[in-house]
């Protein structure tokens, strides 16, 4: 195996690979990253057994400056050859295995030699079965990950809740996280539906990375469901995850469909003056902070107290007040991470008691995005 | 301190601590026997107040049922109450949303 390349569209591949690459695995092979050179180009792979990233650089694109000499697979420890490669002299790099999996490589007057492994001990990636690809818009795509990903719980106590569960149905696609304090749902009306029904639970942790791949560079996301795992193609980038296996708790009833009491805030302005009187509440045990609503002042009140430190008080700037008077506690950071995923939009925050859940809606699309936070009992 | 009264010392602290040891655990079964009562009085005095409310025919808003009570009785003694986790302590008493709808639920 013998190939040269232009080093910036390697580095480039390489780090996208590396997200898969953990130093910590059970499988020693893993820390590694899978060399291919093949007549159609070069393989890049990294996995850590949950998620494993496959790239491809074609050697048909005069820009990739690839040139491969002799074909072969090597599997290299990928810390030091990422960083090997990073600190190369030239634009340009030569990889040649040598003896064995003696591997040499050179750029300019610097030459390397790395021991590698071989590369048929490999784990396989996993196989899906590609008749019923899902396209998804990948701008879309991502709004919808860092939407749901925030509810996600991290107690690995219940492994099913560190999921976010993907319901398909025709072009209904549907997605819901809940750590059972707070709950985010999202859906959105995809362009070309999907032939069959799928029900799945991707774990939260390959999302995100997922979501850190697709930037600003991937207009298109295609995505492969089976069994026990998922596929998902940007570009010449292929992204597998396990599933989580189990029934996820039926969600959709915790919404409540009537409100009691509602107000409307401009989400910044609210944002920041939840995070105003969360900065006293984090000092004391229980974390919380209580919003006063008087719908016949129409003024919502909002109190932070610890009585270690001392207390706060703030009028909010509703947009609008209806229905009955309310006093609820809640923990601010829960309203934080929902308020965030809002950016700017104006909501709707509607209540039903005290005691039950309560959900943010923005006002302009109140169908297809709702984040619930369960309150907290002060007496 | 010669030998002899090193064993006595011995012996003596033995017979000390044992009589210690009698008189704890006679107080942890006094302390455990008070804590059953107190539960069972309490109870008891549960159920006397809503006799009381009933003869007295008192204008209460419409409450939960005596299933729900018990269940929000379980759920705020820390513990989950849904389907999902029913019986496990929930950590931190944090609020679950799934018991209180559970509790809550219409119909």
């Amino acid at each position: 195996m013998k190939f040269s390349i232009r080093r910036s569209v390697f580095i480039k591949e390489l780090n996208n690979v590396q997200r898969a690459i953990s130093s910590k695995t059970t499988i020693p092979i893993l820390t590694g990253l899978k060399l291919v050179a093949s007549d159609e180009g070069l393989t890049l792979t990294g996995s850590n057994a949950d998620i494993s990233i496959e790239t491809v650089i074609s050697a048909s694109d005069e820009d990739n400056g690839l040139a491969i000499a002799s074909t072969g697979a090597i599997v290299l420890p990928a810390r030091f050859f990422s960083e090997i490669i990073k600190r190369l002299p030239e634009d340009t790099f030569e990889l040649n295995v040598t003896e064995g999996f003696q591997t040499e490589i050179t750029s300019g007057s610097a030459a390397f030699n790395v021991n590698g492994l071989d590369a048929n001990n490999y784990p396989h990636l996993p196989e899906i079965d590609t008749t019923d690809a899902i396209k998804l818009d990948g701008a879309v795509f991502k709004e919808l990950i860092s939407q749901t990903v925030i509810a996600v719980s991290n107690q690995e106590s219940r492994p099913i809740l560190t999921g976010v569960h993907f319901e398909l149905d025709a072009d209904q696609f549907l997605a819901v996280a809940t750590d059972s304090h707070r709950l985010s749902q999202r859906k959105v009306n995809l362009p070309t539906g999907s032939s069959t029904k799928h029900n799945v639970i991707i774990p939260g942790k390959s999302l995100i990375e997922l979501s850190r791949m697709i930037g600003d560079e991937y207009d298109q996301v295609e995505m492969r469901l089976s069994e026990n795992q998922a596929l998902f193609i940007l570009g010449e980038t292929s992204f597998y995850t396990r599933l989580l296996e189990g029934t996820y708790p039926d969600t959709s009833r915790l919404i409540p469909s009537e409100a009691e009491t509602t107000v409307e805030f401009e989400a910044p302005a609210l944002l920041a003056s939840i995070e105003r009187a969360s900065l006293l509440s984090h000092e004391s045990r229980n974390n919380v902070i209580k919003l006063i609503i008087k719908p016949t002042e129409q003024t919502v009140t909002i109190f932070g107290n610890s009585p270690d430190v001392g207390k706060v008080e703030e009028d909010l700037k509703p947009n609008a007040v209806t229905g009955s008077e309310l006093e609820i506690s809640f923990n601010p950071d829960y309203m934080k991470d929902a308020l965030h995923s809002f950016g700017q939009s104006t909501i709707k925050i509607s209540f039903t008691s005290a005691l039950r859940p309560f959900t943010l809606v923005p006002t302009e699309d109140q169908e297809n995005f709702i984040q619930l936070i369960t309150p907290v009992r002060t007496f | 301190m010669n030998k002899k009264e090193l064993y006595d010392s011995f012996i003596a602290l033995t017979k000390a601590t044992q009589a210690n040891l009698e008189q704890l655990q006679l107080l942890q079964s006094e302390i455990s026997q008070v804590i059953e009562q107190n539960a069972e009085l309490e109870i008891e005095n549960e159920h006397l107040r809503d006799l009381l409310n009933q003869s007295k025919g008192s204008a209460k808003e419409p409450q939960l049922s005596k299933s729900r009570q018990n269940l929000e009785k379980l759920y705020e003694e820390g513990f989950h109450v849904c389907k999902e986790w029913y019986g496990k302590r929930r950590e931190d008493d944090e609020a679950c949303a799934f018991c209180m709808e559970v509790i809550y639920r219409e119909g």
